[in-house]
């Protein structure tokens, strides 16, 4: 999953999208199609979340002779992505209920005494960086199934913020939440990645 | 005065600079004084950066195909249509 595509390539992509260049729609589908489902699987099941990311690609088609560029592609079609979930959610009724009242990981804020300060507190320091760590293809699994056992909305919040890149403002807007509530949302992700790879390190074990 | 477990609540804040200049004075402040805290805050951010180089494994790859096929599918209904140039 690449963060960023440069702005010469992307417009080079968007040409040969308009263009209705099949190869140019395998490379966008590739490139662009995970981030789009974690949008959608913020506002439905997975299922549900699969189908809206098929009919948007089917609507770009179309829609691409529209687009003006004005925010990048990712950010166009996770919008898109966006809006049909809203939609979808309007006429079924539902609502994506999320909880923002806690900050702290209920784990997290149990290892505090009743003084504030730490009662267990963190033991080892990671040393290593992030790529070495994910050379650890344990890691990387342990990862993955963290990720996917994530409330969708932490899910969906922490991969569009740090694994896509999308600025707050943006994330905001595509998840339809405010500013203190994708605060919360991230804050919240962090801390169960983080008491994963605590544990990982100490344990060896997911 | 800021105690180790608010610091914990507004560390993700002060990782992406979210945090008002007073209050990152105090983060600042309580981090020179608490070896826990200074540790909880590199690992949250290690844990942080995990997310923006982790690939997932768990790329689906049976979505992708079934995008495949339909957007194939549709550029040739357009293209008999001549909506769209070669």
């Amino acid at each position: 999953m690449s963060t960023s595509v440069h702005p010469e390539i992307e417009a080079s992509l968007i040409d040969n999208l308009r263009q209705g260049d099949a190869t140019a729609y395998k490379t966008a589908v590739r490139e662009y199609s995970p981030g789009m489902l974690a949008v959608a699987r913020f506002y439905l099941d997975p299922s549900s979340a699969e189908e809206i990311v098929q009919d948007c690609w089917v609507t770009v088609i179309d829609a691409i002779h529209k687009f003006e560029g004005r925010s990048g592609l990712k950010t166009w079609l996770h919008r898109i992505v966006a809006n049909r979930c809203k939609n979808r959610l309007r006429t079924s009724n539902r609502e994506v209920a999320t909880d923002f009242s806690e900050t702290l990981d209920p784990e997290l804020a149990s290892r505090f005494n009743s003084n504030g300060r730490w009662g267990v507190p963190p033991k080892l320091q990671f040393h290593e960086s992030a790529d070495t760590l994910m050379e650890n293809d344990a890691l990387s699994d342990c990862l993955d199934k963290h990720l996917s056992n994530l409330p969708e909305t932490q899910r969906s919040a922490l991969m569009l913020y740090e694994a896509h890149q999308h600025k707050s403002e943006d994330v905001c807007n595509i998840l339809d939440v405010s500013a203190s509530n994708l605060r919360v949302l991230l804050h919240r992700g962090r801390q169960k990645i983080f008491l994963m790879v605590e544990t990982f390190q100490e344990t060896g074990e997911c | 005065m800021l105690m180790c477990k608010d610091l914990a609540e507004i560390a993700s804040d002060y990782i992406d600079d979210e945090l008002t200049g007073r209050q990152n004075l105090s983060v600042k402040m309580h981090l020179m004084m608490c070896r826990h805290c200074r540790t909880f805050i590199g690992n949250l951010r290690a844990s942080t950066d995990l997310l923006k180089v982790h690939s997932s494994g768990q790329e689906n790859e049976e979505l992708i195909r079934k995008i495949d096929e339909r957007v194939a599918e549709a550029l040739g209904a357009r293209k008999s249509e001549g909506g769209v140039r070669e």
